[in-house]
């Protein structure tokens, strides 16, 4: 206030920075001012702006500041009034960050670090993975270099606040002039006041701080998706009439899927017969292309039948009649009729199985190993398997070697080689004709069970292929990889068709929607993402885990997607609206696998925690539609069953036409 | 300032050979060390995610750093995760335990076995979503315990398919106490030491989880060793002891316990000998069972009923044996004089008409079984002087009664003694309405003068007519006796009802409650006084005894 200290304070600065001549220019005007016009103390400066360039000349004091506008921010908010305190307490975590990465940018690293790990422990519980990712900043440059600190800095952080809530902060921060923290809260956060109380504490879901934000998201979301299912697939026609050969006016092209016979059946559920064929999975093939038939309303209980957007190859009459067998002799499955389970276990795989993946029919089982083979076991051919088996062919071909048992039983298993890296993933085709495999060496291969050799090499991805899945239909398939892009391709082609870019981080798994039309990715940024294969656009963003989404299913009637994480959670998205229906919580590891039955009405999981647990689906589906009228309090799906294995962590679930489901995984003694 | 020091930068700089580092560098480069770090092992750690661990092997660290195009760090790879050992003396500083190999060792060793190829082993891990007790699965002790935590989540219709089975640990000790005791009672029940077994049986605080075993053994040694009077005696004993004991729950095994107390009460025979004194056993019963009753009645509502029911059941069938009446009217006795009243008395003139012909000497020849008769007869003379003892004993002493009043109703009853049974009934009908409007009057009388004794008085005078007119066809040989005693009753209370004069002339309907009562008692009274005889005037307490006489 006193001008004396303004000029001291200009001057300091002007020290600081080392502006000699300017200072001395300075100090003699300023002799000069006093000398002459001592008596005219016209001079009135606003008061205001000089607290306003005093508080600059504590400049060289910031960290300390930070510090203290936070501390005191936080000792504030945390002694606020209890209604609106969880509204306060959400502003702290944006503000945090942000000071902490204000702090490294000013290039304050020690300060930052000691400020970042004096107040960590409050975010801990909600942000954990970010933080551990933030604490590795250390120096400006990392916060241009790390995309996460980036996408922070440029985007501003929504927060939704009642108008109460927002007037106590701003008085506050008024009133204690703590100027720093002002700034960082405009800078960073842009505020949604809504008038009224403040919002509950349990749909708090948390401040994400993701870079698109969840405004981008909303946007994205709104656009509209045909979740349906195809038009003439193989169900509807099986209920429309009994007699199914007569409208069999097959498109003879598409020569690719050459002729098999897929008739080895699992007896097992063989006498069970009478299952309902109700709206399904298996999706016929459409000889005619077109764009996609208009949606129809949601609430319709059958699923809405699209049209294809792709074209999709014809399927054989041998390989349709063997489906509607099984479609004919399938289980019905509820919560109360329970599948059963036939485990696949892997053994003396010295910790070198990556995945393992499991034919629609479970005759043929792939392991996919960190040596780079890939092993593929007919189990058709083990003796103590039910059922007979329709042996196809010879296997003795070329590329592929015969491996005798250790213990003098036949225990065959092709071995692939071809891949120069550990092999991440392996999908089989719709019918068992072909496996897919994707590796660390960024290649993705076709193989042929039949041949028992590589087919075609695909080249396209730039860093390892983490995932690839086969169409529903066959001939096309989704990979997703460490490039941060999923991409569509068509089995015929070496280019891939479609390329979807926009995760932020790795894309971890990617599965199709069951009318082809779509396909979901789970990444390392948390987030689901929904594309539209046609268009390559992406269509729905799911935001809510905490954690790194390892594991995606979609419900046989489209509507509904599941995914699991890192953590153990599993989330149930509804598509069309893009939120999620409910958490299941129950495990403790993560989530490797999950799968819908063949009607939709349980949902498989397995995990790292050595358990298959089986979910109902149809309850909560139900709790959610009586929701809406009602403030539903239990919409938690149901967790029926967990069926602990013995020490092995479960890779892969699948569920056979029949409802019979196979799970796979590796025996690890050290679990 | 980062986790690296620059000292360690220093030290690699001058591992490969950069000896002058200037401390800028150092100390710029540490940060940057901790970042790359950190970034290679979140690539190892999505490495480690997709191939399906969850522990970081030295291989997802090879992984991490191919992609990102750096020189792998060979001499690590091992199959098996790293064993890290912690430093000795310091908190988190751990290194890799690596021992040093003599090469000569590693040639001369002989080959080690190729390690087994990996294979695929197929079982069923549910049928139906049950998972069958196979090898392969998890154990059921496995299975069982999360399904335990998942409880509080399910409250739905859930069916839980396993159970745990109760696991019952007794500790030596018990098992020890519990076999010495059981053997005490069976071989040595007269011993001082089995009196000091019931002793502790009844004090001791830590036998809780010995009660079902107990509770079996006695079950199962009553059904078996009916004819075996001590044993049987000694295992009351033990029941008894049980219940004695404050700290015993013993409610949930009473179910059990009873059907074996009741058949020591109302068994035909116990005991084999002549000389077993089997009445005392059944005594003895009869007072558990009706403490037992006291006890849980409450808890347990129909156990009381049932109790009576059989009992009540076993003495109204004529087929039973005498010894068996016996325990039923001991045990209806223990229950209490109301018990007594509403079941026995009713029943008492026909039950007594059975019985009369067995206790005769001409009539039942067979000592032994008139020794049964007399004392069955003495059992029910006991419980119901005991029922009209209590009725009587409501009453206050308070004897007011002029002795010439007393005087004369005695001498009319015992007038009215020999020729009972000879009044005609054309008397009685003759004599009726006098009788109730005497029976209006003493009420009064009695308010007048609260005298207790002239009010039983009163009443027997009062409850003969009534008595009289409403069991007139049922019970003929009380209506033929009470008139006698009503007009003993009736000059008593005029006598009274003389003197005291019209001081009370009101009348309340608390009173007439009460006259009611008295009247019922009085009335009982004089009916077990015509089957018994004297014999329930040693009941009476003897104020009311004199003045009844």
């Amino acid at each position: 206030m006193d001008e004396e200290e303004i000029e001291k304070a200009v001057i300091a600065y002007l020290k600081k920075k080392g502006f000699k001549q300017t200072e001395l220019a300075f100090q003699e005007e300023q002799q000069h001012h006093t000398k002459n016009s001592s008596s005219n103390s016209s001079s009135s400066t606003d008061p205001d702006i000089a607290k306003h360039l005093l508080s600059f000349s504590e400049s060289d004091n910031v960290p300390a500041q930070y510090h203290d506008g936070y501390s005191k921010l936080r000792s504030w908010t945390y002694s606020s009034l209890d209604l609106y305190k969880h509204e306060l307490i959400r502003v702290l975590y944006p503000v945090f960050v942000h000071c902490f990465m204000d702090l490294v940018a000013k290039g304050h690293i020690q300060e930052a670090r000691n400020f970042f790990n004096s107040f960590r422990e409050d975010h801990e519980m909600m942000h954990l993975r970010d933080l551990q990712k933030l604490e590795g900043v250390l120096s400006p440059c990392h916060l241009e270099e790390m995309e996460f600190a980036h996408s922070l800095r440029q985007s501003k952080v929504n927060l939704k606040i009642c108008q109460y809530s927002y007037e106590l902060l701003l008085q506050y921060l008024h009133k204690t002039q703590s100027i720093t923290m002002l700034g960082v809260i405009n800078e960073h956060i842009n505020f949604q006041v809504s008038p009224g109380q403040p919002s509950s504490i349990s749909d708090d879901e948390g401040v994400t701080l993701v870079g698109s934000g969840q405004d981008a998201a909303n946007l994205i979301n709104q656009k509209e998706i045909h979740w349906g299912l195809l038009e003439d697939s193989l169900e509807e026609r099986l209920e429309k009439a009994g007699s199914l050969l007569s409208d069999l006016e097959k498109v003879d092209g598409e020569s690719k899927e050459g002729d098999l016979d897929e008739s080895k059946k699992r007896a097992v559920e063989g006498g069970k017969q009478g299952a309902s064929l109700k709206k399904l999975k298996k999706d016929k093939v459409v000889g005619a292309t077109g764009k996609a038939a208009r949606i129809e309303t949601n609430t319709v209980p059958a699923a809405p039948r699209v049209k294809s957007e792709l074209t999709l190859p014809a399927m054989p009459t041998e390989v349709e009649h063997s489906i509607l067998e099984d479609l004919r002799n399938r289980v019905q499955l509820s919560s109360s009729a329970l599948p059963s389970v036939s485990f696949y276990t892997f053994i003396n795989t010295h910790n070198g199985l990556n995945c393992s993946s499991i034919s629609h029919d479970g005759s043929l089982v792939a392991g996919g190993f960190s040596d780079s083979s890939l092993k593929v076991w007919d189990m058709a051919k083990f003796g103590q398997q039910t059922g007979s088996s329709i042996l196809q062919g010879e296997n003795d071909f070329a590329t592929s070697e015969h491996v005798l048992g250790a213990d003098g039983g036949k225990r065959y298993y092709t071995l692939f080689r071809g891949h120069s890296g550990p092999v991440y993933s392996a999908s089989f085709s719709p019918f068992g004709d072909f496996l897919l495999s994707s590796s660390s060496d960024s290649t993705i291969r076709l193989w042929s069970t039949k041949l028992n050799a590589n087919l075609v090499c695909y080249k396209g991805h730039n860093y390892p292929v983490w995932d690839v899945q086969f169409s529903p239909l066959g001939h096309y398939f989704a990979s997703a990889s460490h490039d941060r892009t999923a991409r569509i391709w068509s089995v015929d082609r070496i280019q891939p068709l479609r390329i979807m870019a926009g995760h932020l981080s790795d894309v971890d798994c990617v599965r199709w929607h069951s009318n082809c039309n779509y396909i979901a990715t789970g990444s390392s940024d948390k987030t689901v993402r929904l594309w539209d294969v046609q268009s390559g656009e992406c269509v729905r963003i799911f935001i809510g885990h905490r954690s790194m989404v390892l594991s995606l299913a979609m419900s046989p009637d489209g509507r509904y997607m599941a995914s699991g994480d890192e953590d153990g959670t599993i989330m149930m998205w509804d598509l069309s609206s893009g939120r999620c229906v409910t958490p299941l919580v129950g495990h403790t590891s993560c989530v490797w696998t999950l799968a819908f039955s063949c009607e939709g009405s349980l949902l498989a999981s397995g995990s790292a925690d050595c358990t298959v647990k089986l979910w109902d689906v149809t309850a909560s589906t139900k709790v959610l539609k009586t929701e809406e009228n009602k403030t539903g309090s239990t919409n938690r799906l149901r967790s029926l069953k967990t069926l602990p294995t013995k020490s092995t962590p479960v890779y892969t679930l699948q569920f056979s036409r029949r409802n019979l489901l196979f799970a796979a995984g590796a025996l690890s003694k050290s679990v | 300032m980062s986790i690296v020091p620059k000292e360690t930068i220093e030290v690699i700089a001058q591992s490969i050979g950069i000896n002058s580092l200037s401390p800028d560098v150092a100390l710029a480069l540490a940060p940057d060390v901790e970042y790359r770090m950190r970034e290679i092992m979140q690539e190892a750690i999505k490495c480690m995610h997709h191939s399906k661990r969850t522990m970081l092997t030295t291989d997802d660290v090879d992984s991490a750093l191919n992609l990102r195009n750096v020189e792998l760090i060979y001499g690590f790879a091992s199959g098996d995760p790293l064993r890290f050992k912690r430093a000795v003396g310091h908190k988190d500083l751990f290194y890799i335990d690596d021992k040093d190999l003599d090469f000569k060792d590693v040639i001369e060793a002989p080959l080690p076995k190729a390690p087994l190829d990996t294979s695929i082993v197929c079982h069923w891990l549910a049928i139906e979503g049950v998972q069958p007790a196979i090898p392969e699965n998890a154990p059921v002790e496995v299975i069982a315990a999360p399904s335990d935590n998942k409880k509080p989540e399910q409250k739905d219709d859930l069916p839980v398919d396993i159970k745990l089975p109760v696991k019952h640990v007794l500790s030596r000790e018990l098992q020890l106490y519990f076999d010495k005791i059981t053997d005490l009672a069976v071989t040595r029940s007269d011993s001082v030491l089995f009196k000091e077994a019931l002793e502790s049986l009844a004090t001791d605080s830590g036998l809780h989880p010995l009660v079902p075993y107990f509770t079996y053994f006695i079950a199962d040694e009553v059904s078996r060793g009916l004819n075996n009077f001590r044993l049987l005696f000694a295992l009351m004993r033990l029941v008894g002891s049980l219940l004695q004991n404050p700290h015993i729950h013993i409610e949930p095994y009473l179910h059990q316990l009873m059907p074996s107390v009741v058949t020591c009460l109302v068994a035909k025979r116990l005991g084999n000998r002549f000389a077993d004194n089997h009445w005392e056993l059944r005594d003895f019963t009869a007072n558990l069972v009706a403490s037992i009753c006291k006890r849980f009645g409450h808890v347990y509502n129909n156990l009381q009923t049932r109790l009576t029911k059989t009992l009540v059941h076993t003495l109204l069938d004529p087929k039973r044996a005498m010894t068996q009446h016996y325990g039923a009217i001991q045990g209806l006795a223990a229950l209490g004089p109301n018990v007594v009243r509403l079941l026995v008395l009713p029943n008492l003139e026909t039950y007594m008409k059975l019985l009369e012909p067995e206790m005769l000497l001409e009539k039942q020849k067979n000592e032994m079984k008139r020794y049964e008769a007399w004392r069955v007869y003495g059992a029910l003379l006991r419980a119901s002087g005991q029922c009209i003892y209590d009725r009587l004993k409501l009453f206050p002493l308070l004897s007011s009664l002029p002795p010439n009043a007393v005087w004369r109703t005695n001498g009319r009853v015992v007038t009215a003694m020999p020729n009972n049974k000879r009044k005609a009934n054309a008397d009685l009908l003759e004599q009726q309405p006098p009788h109730k409007k005497v029976a209006t009057d003493g009420p009064m009388v009695i308010q007048s003068n609260n005298s207790m004794p002239s009010d039983i008085r009163g009443d027997l005078g009062v409850a003969a007519p009534l008595g009289d007119s409403e069991a007139v066809p049922s019970s003929s040989s009380s209506s033929r006796r009470i008139p006698s005693e009503g007009i003993s009753g009736s000059s008593g209370s005029r006598v009274s009802s003389s003197r005291g004069g019209d001081q009370a002339l009101k009348m309340s309907a608390v009173l007439n409650q009460a006259w009611k009562d008295d009247l019922n008692s009085g009335r009982l009274l004089v009916s077990l006084f015509e089957l018994f005889g004297e014999g329930i005037f040693n009941f009476i307490p003897s104020p009311e005894m004199s003045l009844f006489l």
